[in-house]
Order: structure tokens, then C-alpha cells, then sequence
């Protein structure tokens, strides 16, 4: 690397699908253009993957920063709002819960919700299901879509959002808005690699038209390549298929249906999972299999007797395998995205990743004085935090399920689980906590979500709960769920939000990617 | 409602570990249909002991309803807003941990990466001078939080409590809720299939579902056989002295901590003494010549002098069996930021939430174990910091320079002296501020700070500088100084 300090730091940022161009994004919004320049290499040739088109309510975070327009980019987009996740036959065939983005319920007398509604339920009340206690699920059972409130005494404080979009046209609409700011696209093909002798870094690249580009920092967002990260660097890569079997997907768009629901919907298949994101134009649907448990021809099968609308393209093949690298940074080389680590789409979490690693980088991204290991250090350690919780939040989905007979079910029913993740499992049932850290992904909430919906219910409970009298507890549950049922009632419904909100004009169809 | 398991609870031990344990289980689970009572073992404490204490014993002490303006009345206590750690020899200059923000954000970003970049560009205003606490603190004054002061940022304060009478305090409100109280010179613990059967206190046997060790020492759960691993590799003291010396004519609204050659002594306030701490290593120093550099350092007369060892560690578990121990009996820390009554509340916070719900409670005493030995290593390794980068004079002071480091604290070290961040780990008890506040007090300048500060115009930033200093001066200038707030809120309740 120079050690030139007159100069701006040169970052080099390889690939430009939702990693590379949210990446490029958040560098040129958050470091200061005197002393960094922004350069992007994407090919036209290399077709992107185009990650989930569904979010977490963390995208809002990272949109807000840029200062993004959310009408706008939601129209741009296509895009609907998500309240949450509906997981079909998880647990045993037919059975359904939704993942909410919101709480459960509200603490009282100082002690977690769920203590109380264990509490309740285990006294034999009839509290009816967790779900019940949640508005966000409320309002997506309904189809119904409004703003949170900001006043936190509201129950309408207690939920959040996200969105459904078309990720193609989001890295589109990121590059619009990255290449006004001054990030500079070069359009061509790496055919070479170049690193420096005494260093290892990488100091540049070719292309196939012969033009180098040199560079201080290089941000590999090349996907699954992994081109500087993995090929170049070497960096291993650490394989979670023992616990998060599903090695391939298959996804096909389909036409819109009615109605428009703001949720995303993961319907548990003998050999894997379908996928169904409703946008405001088309219906994107998938489904994620094992080839050890499926063949692609089942998978196609199973594919389309899922789908609602009519086939708009082919079904269109994608191989992956669970994990991530050993490390995300290595020398001067950062990998977000695919390049870095892969997870199944089933919690929406690769955009999450993304941003979570390009906020990091930001805040350690080396300056003119050079590359320092220590900062590369931190953000190994986070990029690992990241990694390994959601690992352990994906694999609960699939190791507490109930469906008797069928091979896939039954080998990730009986697989040995990560430590981290039986620990955690053992606490719920017998005391109710949740997992509750501070670091990463996801939140009690969500855990609770999933533990109680795959059929995980605790034998006890935190008894601070019991400093409520037992009538007043009563009344109070039957007090939160009516709050909740006048408040969802008096929502607008999500179709005719999106209608009035941030409606696609239909002459920006031509825009639409190749997803 | 049934009933739990563990429903006769007995608290075995002494002084406040043993006091705040059987008051804040009776009041959190009572209610339960849990029992409490207490087996008194002899007080340790002289009348020169003090618990200086952390903000958040505050909490803990309205969950109890323990009234503050009455507790400081009755035990003569006082309000520290911090510690200031000064050098004896007079080489450094001394900084205050100040139990408040230093500086607010600027453009959504953490203040201290600004503070980071002008002193790089030749501001000489110390970071200190950013902070409503430290700077009420240096002034004589208290810092009473309003909303515009808590817009700034988080102005917090603990107390400086005369050790036996917060005890005698604690005691009498523990009998007063129904806590049965058995005083016993001794005690012996019979082993049972579940862990401790019985123990006999005096000859009588007393039995219970889930026994509380507050002994200090560990008898129940060093009766378990649960191994102690030693910090003293960490931690170059291993002798404390306690003194009484004469009361301050004006009390300072912090403790002072003065490092010198044999090692480091401080003084706390309190109302009728001033209470002396000395932590020394008896290998270098002899206790003649730490009653010598006691008296030196304080300047003071000291009278009801005390030697005792000092050796922190911490237990494999915490939970073992049926008994959780609590304070020192799981983690005795060094004394330097008096983090034992904040290891005590740690331990019962966490007993709270992972009391045993069902008659199998392997997996609460195994999160609690876990929990239990985060919480203690972040703060031993908050207390290490000090030790581990000062450039004070002494073989004290180098012995403690080669102390072991964990790799958690290594990295913490590395990461702000390249960056000025603090690495955010889970189970921490002390904000980025305070460790900020070390590390800028020994003199530690990051090589590089956070680069997404330089988005903010430079025009803009000493704007929001000079406007952050003058807001400090003025709210400090309306706050009641320590002196005149005694006056009316403690010393009135005597006539």
C-alpha cells in the first residue's frame, strides 16, 4: 500500500450486485471524499444473484443514512412493505406462525412479556397462542399496512417494518444514486490479479480490455467467486452444511395475486422450502432444496404445484453451500457479501450481512497512514459474531420440527447442534428466556418467534412475574389483545397503501431485471 | 400458582453480600412463596471500612425502597461523582473517572472522535472539561440530571457509604421484612446428594432448597470443591490497609486516588472521617513501610489501622449444586474501582433471572454460570486496564505493567490505540466513556480516529465545541455544591 498521505486512500470495490453497490453506497455516504476514492468494476457479462428480494427492518437503518426517499425508492423498487415472516408447516405439515418485526406484548412490573404469558399458560389460562400478543402479527394476518407510531406508550409503537423488493433494481437504483456522489463504475471484466511482492497485498487489477486499475483497499463483493478473498488470498472457507443441509434453489417469478399480503411466506417441502415475496408487479417465488434429499426435477415439481400466479420465466437454478470464510478481512482485501459467507435465504439476512459489514468497515476502514492489522482484527471478530448467530438462528428452524418420515426432517431433526445453539434451546424450555445479547442477530423477539412456533413451549418461568397479582395478570392479556384487535382493525389495508404511498408507474416495467 | 422448587432459600455469610442478597430475593420472590432467612456470620469490618459504590446500586436500592436521603442520614454517608487518580510523584497528570458522558454527539457520531481529531489539530482543552460530571466534580459540586443535562448525556453518581453502619442499615430492614436471622460464630456444611444437605450453624442444622454462599471466603462452595482460579498474575497488589483519618473541612465530591512507589492509596469522604485505602504487594513492600507510605501519601493522621490480604480471583462456577455464591465468595476483585458491591448485584440480578423455575435447573445454572463469568472477566479486565498501561514510578507500578492480560483486554488495547474505539464485547458492566477515560488519562493517543468524522465541516465542529463548553460552565455554575446539598438532604436529619 502507498504510504503516500498527499493522496486519497484508492478503495476498489469488485462486483457491483446488491453487495457491491450497497457497499459502494454506504463508503461514499459515510467517509469523506478528500479523503477516499470510490471505484466499482462490474461486468455486464457476469450476471448477479440478486440476493433475496426480502429485508430485514434493518434496511430502513441503512436507507435512512444514505437519505434515501423511501416513497421513491419504493417505487423504483417495485417494492411492498413485510411485516414479518409466515413459516408453513415448519413444525409439523399445516401448522403456520409468523416471525413479526415487533415485540411481543409489553413488559410488566419490570419482567419480559413472555414470562407473563408462560405464566398464564401454565396456570392453565386460556391465553390463546403467543402470536395472539404480537401487532405485528395482527396487523399481516389482516393484510393491512400503516406507519409504526413514535409514541412508545402506543401499542402501535411495538412493531416495525421492512421491505419486498427487486434487488436487481435496487443495486440499480443504489448505483444511480452511488455514481452521483462520486463513486466512479468501470464497466469490464478481471482477467488478472496482481499482488506485491513483499506485502501479499493486492495492488492491481486487470481487465480484459488491458486497462489496470490500482488500488490501496479492495472490497471483493465478486460473489460466490470469492475472487480476491478466496482465489487470490486463499482464505478458507468454514462449511456449515452438517447443520444447514439445503445446497440449492430454484426461483421463478410469477404473476401478482390478491391479495397483496405484507409478509413474506416459507412453506416447509419434503425435500426443502418455498419461497413466496409478494412486489407490487410480480410474485417472486423459490424454493431451496437439498440434492442430497431432492432432485431438481422434485424441486421443479414441488416449485410449481406452490406457486399462486403464472410462471413468468423459468425456473432458473442457483448451487450454494452454507458457511462463511475463516475471516472477512485478510491483508488489504475485504470480501462482503456472497464472497464473504452464505446463508439460505430463509430469515432474509444476506442484505443484513452486507450492511452490517459495510457499517463496520466504515468505521475501520484504514486511512492514508496504511493498512493496521488491528483494525482488520475487530472487524473478523464482528463479521464472525454476524455470522455465527444467524447460523444458529436458521438451524432452530430446521432441527425442532416434527415432520416424522420424511428423510430431510428426520436427519436435521437428529443432527447434532452447535453447542451455542442447544444451550439456548434447553434455557427456553426451562425457565422462558430468550437468547437477549447485544450483538447481532436477532432479537429476543425473534427468537421467541421461533422457538414457540416450532413447538418449543417452556416448563417454567421467570417467577419476578409473580410480583403481579394473578387476576390483574389476566385482565391485563385480555386487555393488550383487545388494544391490539381495535388498533389493527382501524389499519388501512396493504394494497391500498402501497397504491397511495408509492405506486410503480407501470411505464417503468421496461426496468425491470432479469431476475 | 404453584409454588417453586427452590422455596426456603437460606443466605449464609456476613456484611452486604449477605445483607443485600436475603433483602433482594425476599422482595423479588417473595411474592413467589419463596422464604428467606439468614445465617449472620461475624462482621469483618472495623469502623474505617467503606463501601464506595457505582452508579447502578442506585436501582438496586429503589427496588429495596430504601429511601437515599434517610440512608445517607442514618450511615453518614456521602455522593462521589468519581474517582480521581493522581500521580504522587507528580509526573502524571491526574484525570477523574467520572460516573457521567464525556461530550455529546456530534452528527449522530460519539464525541470522543471529534475530541480525538481537534486535539490532533492543537486543541488544548481536555476531555474532561466535555463532561457535566467531571466538571461538577473538580468544582465541589453535585450534578443533579435535568432533561436538558440528560439531552447532553448521562450524569450518574454513587456513594460513599461507612461500611458497618450501611450493614447495620441493611440488616434492619431485612428483619423488618421478614427475613429470619440466625447469628452463628460458625458454621459446618453437610454434603448431600444435590449439593450441600444442611449446615450447622452453632449445632443446629439448617436445611433448605437453595443455599446462598455470602461468606467471602466460599465456605459452602469451597466445601462443593469448586476450584478458584487466581488473578494474582493479573494484579500486582496482594495487601490492603484500611485507615480512619480525619474528616475533610469541605468534602470533595470524589474519592482521590493517589498512585505512588509502593503502590496506591485513596481516600474517601465520608461525613465525620475520611476513610484510607492502600493496596501494596508485600513482596515489595513490608507492612512497616506500607503503614509508612499510608500515612505519607494521605497526609492525614490515621487512626483503627487494619492489614489485610488481598487476593482476587474468581470461582470455576458461581452455581454450583444448590448454592450460588454471591460477592466475594465467587469473585473477589482488586479495590481499585470498587466494583464489589457491583459484583454482589451483578450476581443476584442475574440469580433473578435464572432463579430455578422447574425441579430439573440444570440449564439456569448453566446460563448463570456462563453469564456469571462474563460479567466478572469484563470487569476484571476493566480493572487490569489501569494497571496494565500506567507509566507510573515504582516496582508496584512496573510489576503491574507485566501483568497478565486476557485476549479480550489485549484486543480492547490494540483496537483504541489504533483507532480510539472501545471494542464492544456482551455482558459489559461500564461504558465506552469510562474506558475512554483511562485510556486518555495514562496518556495512550490513538494513532487514527473514526474516519466518518470528517464529514462533519470543521467550522461546524468548533461551533459545537464552544457550545458544549459553555453549556458545561453554566449548568455546573447552577448545581448545589457537595457541601451545601449535605447540609440540607443528610446533616439536617440530625438537628
Amino acid at each position: 500500500m502507498q504510504s503516500d498521505r498527499s493522496k486519497p486512500v484508492r478503495v476498489v470495490i469488485v462486483g457491483g450486485g446488491t453487495a457491491g453497490w450497497m457497499t459502494a453506497a454506504g463508503l461514499v455516504r459515510l467517509l469523506a471524499s478528500a479523503d477516499y476514492d470510490l471505484t466499482l468494476i462490474e461486468s455486464d457479462e457476469i450476471g448477479t444473484v440478486g440476493v433475496g428480494e426480502a429485508t430485514l427492518p434493518h434496511i430502513k437503518t441503512f436507507n435512512d443514512l444514505l437519505g434515501i426517499n423511501e416513497a421513491q425508492f419504493m417505487r423504483d423498487t417495485k417494492a411492498t412493505f413485510k411485516l414479518g415472516i409466515e413459516f408453513v408447516g415448519w413444525d409439523r405439515p399445516g401448522d403456520r406462525y409468523i416471525h413479526p418485526f415487533g415485540t411481543f406484548g409489553e413488559p410488566w412490573a419490570g419482567v419480559d412479556f413472555q414470562h407473563h404469558w408462560a405464566r398464564a399458560m401454565l396456570a392453565g389460562e386460556d391465553v390463546g397462542p403467543l402470536f395472539d400478543h404480537s401487532y405485528a402479527c395482527a396487523a399481516a394476518a389482516r393484510a393491512a399496512f400503516e406507519f409504526p407510531n413514535e409514541d412508545p406508550r402506543s401499542i402501535r409503537s411495538t412493531y416495525a417494518y421492512a421491505y419486498h423488493f427487486d434487488a436487481g433494481l435496487y443495486a440499480n437504483f443504489l448505483r444511480g444514486w452511488a455514481t452521483e456522489r462520486g463513486v466512479s463504475r468501470i464497466e469490464g471484466k478481471i482477467v488478472d490479479v496482481h499482488r506485491d511482492g513483499n506485502s501479499g497485498h493486492v495492488d492491481r487489477l486487470t481487465l480484459a480490455s488491458g486497462a489496470t486499475i490500482e488500488g490501496d483497499i479492495f472490497i471483493d463483493c465478486s460473489g460466490f467467486r470469492s475472487l480476491l478473498l478466496g482465489q487470490t488470498m486463499g482464505i478458507a472457507w468454514e462449511d456449515w452444511r452438517e447443520w444447514l443441509p439445503c445446497d440449492q434453489a430454484m426461483a421463478m417469478p410469477t404473476t401478482r395475486t390478491e391479495p397483496l399480503i405484507p409478509y413474506t411466506r416459507a412453506t416447509a417441502q419434503r425435500g426443502g422450502w418455498t419461497w413466496r415475496i409478494g412486489l407490487q408487479h410480480r410474485t417472486g417465488n423459490g424454493m431451496v432444496f437439498s440434492s442430497a434429499y431432492c432432485s431438481e426435477d422434485e424441486a421443479r415439481e414441488t416449485l410449481m404445484r406452490a406457486v399462486d400466479g403464472s410462471p413468468l420465466a423459468e425456473p432458473r437454478v442457483l448451487r450454494f453451500g452454507a458457511g462463511r470464510r475463516l475471516k472477512g478481512w485478510e491483508g488489504n482485501v475485504i470480501g462482503i457479501g456472497l464472497a464473504g459467507g452464505f446463508l439460505e435465504p430463509l430469515e432474509s439476512t444476506s442484505i443484513f450481512l452486507i450492511q452490517a459489514a459495510v457499517v463496520d468497515l466504515a468505521n475501520l476502514m484504514p486511512t492514508r497512514g496504511g493498512i493496521d492489522r488491528r483494525l482488520a482484527d475487530e472487524f473478523n471478530r464482528l463479521y464472525q459474531v454476524h455470522y455465527d448467530r444467524t447460523r444458529d438462528f436458521l438451524v432452530l428452524h430446521y432441527c425442532a420440527n416434527r415432520r416424522e418420515g420424511e428423510p430431510l426432517w428426520d436427519h436435521v431433526r437428529n443432527m447434532r447442534l452447535p453447542d451455542s445453539l442447544a444451550h439456548k434451546i434447553a434455557l427456553f424450555e426451562a425457565c422462558a428466556a430468550a437468547p437477549d445479547y447485544k450483538y447481532g442477530l436477532f432479537s429476543r423477539d425473534s427468537w421467541l418467534a421461533v422457538l414457540v412456533g416450532q413447538g418449543i413451549l417452556p416448563r417454567g418461568y421467570n417467577r419476578l412475574a409473580d410480583r403481579l397479582p394473578a387476576d390483574d395478570l389476566v385482565a391485563r392479556l385480555r386487555d393488550l389483545k383487545g388494544r391490539i384487535r381495535a388498533n389493527v382493525d382501524a389499519m388501512t389495508d396493504h394494497a391500498g397503501f402501497i397504491a397511495n404511498y408509492c405506486a410503480a408507474s407501470t411505464a417503468g416495467a421496461s426496468l425491470e431485471s432479469a431476475a | 400458582m404453584s409454588p417453586p422448587l427452590c422455596r426456603r432459600v437460606v443466605v449464609v455469610g456476613r456484611d452486604a453480600a449477605l445483607w443485600l442478597s436475603a433483602n433482594v430475593i425476599r422482595a423479588a420472590l417473595g411474592p413467589s412463596g419463596v422464604e428467606v432467612s439468614a445465617v449472620e456470620l461475624p462482621s469483618l469490618l472495623t469502623d474505617a471500612d467503606l463501601y464506595a459504590t457505582l452508579p447502578p446500586l442506585e436501582a438496586l436500592h429503589n427496588q429495596l425502597r430504601i429511601d437515599e436521603a434517610a440512608l445517607l442520614r442514618s450511615v453518614k454517608g456521602v455522593f462521589t461523582l468519581g474517582q480521581n487518580f493522581a500521580d504522587a510523584g507528580g509526573a502524571r497528570q491526574p484525570f477523574l473517572h467520572a460516573y457521567g458522558a464525556y461530550g455529546t454527539a456530534i452528527d449522530g457520531q460519539d464525541f470522543f472522535a471529534y475530541w480525538l481529531k481537534a486535539r490532533g489539530l492543537g486543541l488544548r482543552v481536555g476531555l474532561e472539561d466535555f463532561s457535566l460530571t467531571a466538571s461538577a466534580a473538580r468544582q465541589g459540586r453535585l450534578l443533579i440530571p435535568n432533561d436538558e443535562t440528560e439531552k447532553y448525556g448521562r450524569s450518574d453518581y454513587g456513594y460513599h457509604l461507612p461500611a458497618a453502619a450501611y450493614v447495620r442499615s441493611l440488616r434492619g430492614l431485612a428483619a423488618q421484612d421478614g427475613v429470619a436471622i440466625r447469628a452463628a460464630e460458625r458454621i459446618a456444611v453437610l454434603l448431600g446428594d444435590a449439593g450441600v444437605a444442611a449446615i450447622v450453624a452453632d449445632g443446629a442444622r439448617i436445611e433448605a432448597d437453595l443455599f446462598i454462599d455470602a461468606t467471602g471466603e466460599g465456605l459452602l462452595i469451597d466445601a462443593l470443591g469448586v476450584a478458584r482460579e487466581s488473578w494474582a498474575d493479573t494484579f500486582p497488589g496482594d495487601r490492603i490497609l484500611v485507615a480512619s483519618a480525619p474528616e475533610f473541612a469541605s468534602i470533595p465530591a470524589y474519592a482521590e486516588i493517589r498512585a505512588h512507589e509502593r503502590g496506591w492509596t485513596g481516600l474517601y469522604p465520608s461525613l465525620g472521617q475520611t476513610h484510607v485505602v492502600q493496596v501494596t504487594a508485600s513482596s515489595l513492600c513490608p507492612d512497616e513501610e506500607a503503614l509508612q507510605a499510608a500515612a505519607a501519601t494521605g497526609g492525614l493522621p490515621l487512626t483503627g489501622i487494619t492489614l489485610r490480604r488481598l487476593d482476587p480471583g474468581m470461582r470455576a462456577s458461581a452455581w454450583a449444586g444448590n448454592v450460588v455464591a454471591i460477592g466475594g465468595a465467587v469473585a473477589a476483585f482488586d479495590r481499585l474501582h470498587n466494583i464489589d458491591l457491583l459484583g454482589v448485584q451483578t450476581g443476584l440480578i442475574g440469580l433473578l433471572a435464572f432463579y430455578p423455575a422447574a425441579s430439573d435447573f440444570s440449564a439456569e445454572r448453566s446460563e448463570y454460570n456462563r453469564l456469571m463469568r462474563s460479567s466478572y472477566e469484563r470487569l476484571r479486565d476493566f480493572q487490569a486496564l489501569h494497571y496494565r498501561i500506567n507509566d507510573y514510578g515504582g516496582s508496584f507500578w512496573a510489576r503491574a505493567r507485566q501483568g497478565d492480560v486476557s485476549p479480550e483486554l489485549a484486543h480492547r488495547i490494540a483496537l483504541f490505540q489504533a483507532r480510539g474505539e472501545i471494542a464492544p464485547y456482551e455482558d459489559e458492566s461500564f461504558a465506552p466513556d469510562s474506558w475512554r477515560a483511562f485510556f486518555v488519562g495514562h496518556g495512550i493517543v490513538p494513532d487514527t480516529y473514526l474516519p466518518a468524522i470528517d464529514r462533519t465541516a470543521p467550522d461546524a465542529m468548533k461551533a459545537r465545541f464552544r457550545h458544549m463548553l459553555g453549556f458545561v460552565k453554566e449548568q455546573v455554575l447552577r448545581q448545589p455544591t457537595h457541601d451545601s446539598y449535605l447540609q440540607t438532604m443528610v446533616r439536617r436529619g440530625h438537628g
